[in-house]
This record gives C-alpha cells, sequence and structure tokens, in this order.
C-alpha cells in the first residue's frame, strides 16, 4: 500500500492537507485533514451579552466576515423577535452581495486561476497577463468598496448591528458606489470571455446531491429560511429550525472528522449548489454566460463550481446595481436601529455565504446573555462531499502518477472555496 | 540592492490579516516589485519553506504545539519577525477566557474524541519568541501595513499612535456614547488607530485593537460601576480581544 499526501494545501483559506491510500489499483481511505488550532469560539461565547456576539463570532473567518455577522444577527433578532426595517434589509442585502464579490473575484482570480494557466501564484501570472489579474483586482477593491460603505470596514463589519445598522450611509456615498458599480458591470463581461478562454477541468465525474437556502429573491444570500437538498430530480425541504437534519454529524471510524450528510449522502454547498437549487438565479446576462461556459445543471463536475462563482458575479454586480438605484430613489434615511428587548429564547438564522450554507443557532437567557451557540459552517458541512470528490478523481484518474493526481486533487479542492478557519468546528484530524 | 526576502505567515486566526494584505489590489502589485515574497501559502503554490528571510509577517495567535513549533522555525529564519494582528500581538479572541478549563471546552464542541487535539491555551507571539514590530488591529489597517513596509523598506521603524481611541473620536466631534448614552464603549482604553471607526458609526467600542500602552482601566470600571453596570459585565466586555494579563 502507498499513501499520496498533500501536505499543506496552497491558495486556500486556513490550515488543511488531503491524504488517499492506494491498494494497487484501489482507493483506501481519503481524508481531507484539517489541523487548524481550535479556537474554541462557541463555548467562550457563552455569557456574552446579544450586542457582543456578532463581533466575536464574525472573526471565525475573516472571508466570510460578513456572512458570520449578519447570519449571528439574524439568529439573535429571531431569538428577540426583533423586525428590521425595509430599509435596513436592503442594505444587508447590498452589504452581503459585497463581500460575495469580493470573496468569489479574489477565489476566481487568485486562488483557481493560476492552475488553469500553469501558475504557482496570481502575482507570478501577473508578470505575463497583468490584463486579467489587475481585473480580478479591480472586481474585488468594488466588493471591499461595498462593504466599507455599508458595514463599516472590509475585513469584520462594524455597522450592523442587532435592529439594523450603527449609521446610515450617505446618499453621496451611494452615489460613488453606483459610479463603481457601472464600471465593475463593464469588467464583468471579460470575466465570462477569460472563463471561457480556459482550459476543460474534466478529470471527475459525478452524481452530487445539492442543498442551497431557498431564495426570496433571485440573487439574494441573505433572506430565506428553507433549505432544499435537490438530488436526481428529487427536493426535499428542510426549515431553519430543523437543521440538524443537515449537520447530523456522524462520526466517521478513519479519524476524528465528524461528516455531514443528508439522508445518508453527503451533499455539495456553494454557488454550483445555489444555481441548482434556484433555477430563476439562471436570467438574462446571467443565463446567456452559462450557455458561453456550457454550464449544464445539474452539474456532475465539482470542477464547475468555478464557472457557478463567475455567473454569480455577473448576477451580483446586476443586482447590486439595482439595490443602489432602488436606494437612491427610495431616499436613504438615517434611522436608528429597531428597539431590542432581550429575553430567554432560541434563535436560528441560515444565509448563504460565499462557499455554501452558513447556520448560526443561539440560546439566550432571561438577561439576553448567550446560553448555548452553535455554529455550521459551509466548509464543515461540504467535507464529506469534498472527499467522495477526491476519491472518484484518483479513480477516474488511468495514469496514478503522483503529482498528476496531487494536482488535480488541489483543484479539486480549490474549486470548493474552503475556507479551513470556518470548518474546524466540525471537521478535525491529526 | 537585492530586494529584501520576505515570508508571510498565518498561525491560528481568521486569516483577515493576510486578508487585508491581499486587499491592498493594486497597490499589491506594485508592493511585491519592491520586495522578494519567497513564502506565502495563501497566496501561492510555490515556496521555499526553508530560506532565511529578512521579514516575516506572522498573523493569528499560537494554539497548538503545531503553531509553536512552526513560529520557532519562522523566528530562526527570519532577522526581522513581526507580529500582524490583534491575535498576533495580544492573543485576540481565543485568549478572552483564559481561565476556563480547556480540557472541558473540548469535549463541548468536539466530544471526547477532542481530548486528544494537540490544543493550547491562546498565546501571543511575544510569549513564545522575540517579537521585534507589533502591529495590531483586528483585522490591521491597511496603511498601518504599507506604512510598515514602506519605513522598513528605508530601514526606519514604524510609528503607530499611542493614545486612546477616544483622541480621535473627540477630534471627530463625535457625541460620546459612554457618557452621553451610558454605553459599554472599550474607546477610553483602547489603542487608537481606526480613526475611531465604531463610535464614528454610533457603534459602541469593543476594543477590537487591543490595550492602549498608558490605559486606565480602573477609572472606566469606576465610571462603568458608577451608570450601575455590574463588574462581572464590564471585566467580560474589557476582555473580548485581550487576556485577563492585558487589562488589569
Amino acid at each position: 500500500m502507498r499513501t499520496l499526501v498533500i501536505e499543506h494545501l496552497a491558495r486556500v483559506e486556513g490550515h488543511g492537507g488531503i491524504t488517499v491510500e492506494l491498494e494497487g489499483d484501489t482507493v483506501g481511505n481519503v481524508h481531507f485533514d484539517v489541523f487548524e488550532g481550535a479556537r474554541l469560539l462557541e463555548p467562550l461565547v457563552r455569557g456574552k451579552r446579544y450586542d457582543e456576539v456578532a463581533p466575536v463570532l464574525s472573526r471565525i473567518c475573516a472571508i466570510c466576515s460578513v456572512a458570520h455577522s449578519l447570519t449571528s444577527l439574524k439568529a439573535t433578532e429571531d431569538a428577540f423577535e426583533v423586525r428590521i426595517s425595509p430599509q435596513a434589509e436592503l442594505l444587508r442585502e447590498l452589504l452581503y452581495l459585497g463581500e460575495n464579490i469580493e470573496s468569489h473575484a479574489l477565489h476566481l482570480f487568485l486562488l483557481a486561476l493560476p492552475d488553469y494557466l500553469g501558475y504557482p501564484s496570481a502575482i507570478a501570472l501577473a508578470a505575463d497577463k497583468p490584463d486579467a489579474v489587475l481585473r480580478g483586482l479591480r472586481l474585488k477593491k468594488l466588493g471591499n468598496l461595498i462593504q466599507e460603505t455599508i458595514g463599516g470596514r472590509a475585513v469584520h463589519p462594524v455597522n450592523a448591528v442587532a435592529g439594523g445598522f450603527g449609521r446610515a450611509p450617505s446618499a453621496d456615498q451611494m452615489i460613488e458606489l453606483r459610479s463603481a458599480l457601472i464600471a465593475g458591470i463593464q469588467d464583468s463581461g471579460a470575466v465570462i470571455d477569460l472563463m471561457a478562454s480556459l482550459p476543460g477541468a474534466e478529470f471527475c465525474r459525478c452524481h452530487t446531491v445539492y442543498a442551497a437556502l431557498h431564495s426570496p429573491h433571485p440573487h439574494s444570500y441573505y433572506g430565506g429560511q428553507e433549505v432544499i437538498v435537490a438530488s436526481d430530480g428529487g427536493r426535499s425541504t428542510v426549515h431553519a429550525a430543523d437543521y440538524k437534519m443537515l449537520s447530523n454529524e456522524e462520526s466517521v471510524p478513519h479519524s476524528h472528522a465528524k461528516h455531514s450528510r443528508f439522508r445518508g449522502q453527503p451533499f455539495m454547498v456553494g454557488s454550483l449548489a445555489r444555481l441548482t437549487v434556484n433555477p430563476s438565479r439562471i436570467a438574462g446576462k446571467v443565463a446567456l454566460a452559462a450557455e458561453r461556459l456550457g454550464l449544464h445543471l445539474p452539474a456532475d463536475n465539482p470542477m464547475d463550481n468555478n464557472k457557478a462563482q463567475a455567473l454569480e458575479l455577473i448576477g451580483d454586480l446586476e443586482r447590486a446595481g439595482e439595490v443602489v438605484e432602488q436606494l437612491l430613489r427610495e431616499g436613504i434615511e438615517d434611522e436608528p436601529p429597531a428597539a431590542v428587548h432581550s429575553r430567554a429564547g432560541t434563535g436560528t438564522a441560515i444565509t448563504e455565504a460565499p462557499r455554501g450554507l452558513l447556520i448560526h443557532s443561539y440560546t439566550y437567557d432571561a438577561e439576553g446573555r448567550i446560553a448555548a451557540a452553535d455554529v455550521i459552517t459551509p466548509t464543515a458541512l461540504n467535507a464529506a462531499s469534498m472527499e467522495m470528490h477526491f476519491r472518484r478523481a484518483v479513480e477516474q484518474c488511468a495514469h496514478r502518477d503522483d503529482a498528476l493526481l496531487g494536482k488535480r486533487l488541489e483543484m479539486i479542492a480549490r474549486a470548493y472555496d474552503p475556507c479551513i478557519s470556518c470548518s474546524v468546528h466540525l471537521v478535525r484530524k491529526r | 540592492m537585492s530586494k529584501p526576502t520576505v515570508g508571510i505567515f498565518g498561525l491560528t486566526g481568521c486569516a483577515g490579516d493576510q486578508l487585508v494584505i491581499l486587499n491592498c489590489e493594486e497597490r499589491l502589485l506594485e508592493l511585491v516589485s519592491l520586495i522578494d515574497v519567497r513564502d506565502f501559502l495563501m497566496a501561492s503554490s510555490e515556496n521555499d519553506a526553508a530560506c532565511p528571510l529578512d521579514l516575516a509577517l506572522v498573523e493569528g495567535a499560537v494554539l497548538s504545539g503545531r503553531d509553536a513549533a512552526r513560529l520557532e522555525t519562522i523566528r530562526q529564519r527570519a532577522r526581522i519577525l513581526v507580529a500582524l494582528g490583534t491575535c498576533a500581538v495580544w492573543g485576540g479572541v481565543a485568549a478572552m477566557d483564559g481561565g476556563a478549563d480547556r480540557h472541558r471546552l473540548l469535549e463541548d464542541v468536539y466530544g471526547r474524541a477532542g481530548l486528544n487535539y494537540d490544543s493550547l491555551p491562546a498565546r501571543a507571539l511575544h510569549e513564545i519568541v522575540k517579537v521585534d514590530l507589533k502591529i495590531t488591529g483586528c483585522p490591521i489597517e491597511k496603511e498601518h501595513f504599507l506604512a510598515a513596509i514602506a519605513n522598513l523598506l528605508h530601514g526606519n521603524a514604524p510609528l503607530y499612535p499611542e493614545y486612546p481611541v477616544c483622541t480621535e473620536c473627540r477630534m471627530l466631534e463625535n457625541n460620546c456614547l459612554l457618557i452621553e448614552r451610558g454605553e459599554l464603549c472599550c474607546g477610553p482604553i483602547t489603542a487608537a488607530g481606526c480613526d475611531a471607526r465604531c463610535p464614528n458609526l454610533r457603534v459602541a467600542c469593543v476594543g477590537c485593537r487591543g490595550p492602549v500602552g498608558d490605559a486606565n482601566p480602573s477609572s472606566l470600571l469606576a465610571m462603568f460601576e458608577e451608570k450601575g453596570v455590574d463588574r462581572q459585565r464590564i471585566a467580560a466586555r474589557l476582555r473580548i480581544f485581550a487576556p485577563e494579563g492585558a487589562v488589569q
């Protein structure tokens, strides 16, 4: 028996690796190894008052810090039955779009693209193809501008609070954002040109189950309360309060890792899952781009998640433009956050982080302090599916050359856009 | 003159400070033309994990034996080691309750398997190795990072504010959240440099940049107590981003 080990995955967020055991032609154990230190933020947040929870738990992950903050606030507001204003809802939607634009641009251009073009990094790639890298960096900057304007900071937003926002952005700031979005929408056409020009990545074919939030609006990441699991044309619905059906932490004998399955099957979350579960996301310019990239859903290739992220970039920029227009048209009011009256109770929120479903569930005591907190992250939900796709890629590789296999496995891992800081809650080994 | 060799590393944390570096965007390409980045796992799949470094930028706290060993290796390679962000400088959110029974917490989250994990109480970098420069912030401010690189390239030590967030907040002529609204604002004891980002948005400071050098937490504690807030709650608030020892 021999073992293929990818010691430390590069160009991903956090510390993880891959181990594959091979016995002749048979593939033995396949592990997604996580060796991120345990920060134990869920037990540490116990006893914290409700207004301190989002600032602590956003620190689970920088790249998903808007997702963690807003999911945290949504769970707290669910527990206290706080209704935020329509303006605050729109601002949160826009803030979430900003994070998704930044995160997808970062992933596609800085982390995934170098693999397709045979470079070790975007920095090396920029020496030969500066236009492609600069375009990606401009889109990333635009995502950050949205987060800075609405959230007060690009990493770990500060302006979103229980009940709404500390201070609404000014009309001048929104006008500046509108100009930047118009330029960004012009850049996004070139993203599809670039994606369409990349060599194919056809080395892992596999029937895949997808899970995503049912979106009330085609391009919303923040709204919604129900998850849909799609498999073989069938759809099952899971309500937020029953989220444990998705995260039934199953112990696996080969490691300390606990894996999420739905009715015994691994499932994939993220961009590809969102498009599969919500066909209304593929319309207009996004539909044309999908055709151009040859993306057919449901996909049987996890590498298609990169194409799905590119499609979302198109849709997100368009939707962000609409939200800004609407806010300018209706007038932005510098309103205080809705009153928050804390009480004992439980609240659960599900949103779509850039990498997929994110769940925060809290129980509060009568003084408005956390008695119990549970956070389920997309990378933890994806772990079982990633291992399944690693296994299929090895099985489907005719030449068991370690360098080739290693490159393919790393590309699959990166296509999932894993966020390993986030994942440690469920998946852990070593 | 050859370009200085640089390594960028993350121990346990949220990768936010490395993300701030990537957020330099167009300026990032200009920056990497002035330095020779040899080891940056988050951005490159081709790294020299052994070469000597003129400058090592390290974010995150030490939370495992693996982290401690990595940090010691980085220190041996580096002429100048910079602690990047509140976790590296103070321990950060994972250090907020140093007194908690770690075994019990591990078992709470991971079950019995958690008892075998390589897991240590959170420590700042200076508790393990010599640190030459500290840039605090959760995350660091982009301009502070660029100023550090620019200064170090010219052989200077960068200077950062040594006064509290309140000073910046007053310059912006904000109403005081603490005095006028009775909110638990950590501005008086927190290091400035963020341009009072939160109070400027009418949100109370949570102390994410860590304590300011000449902080006077006892007078703040007395002021909060005068407003009828119980001591335990105040203490919990003051320790979100730094361990007990840092805020007396």
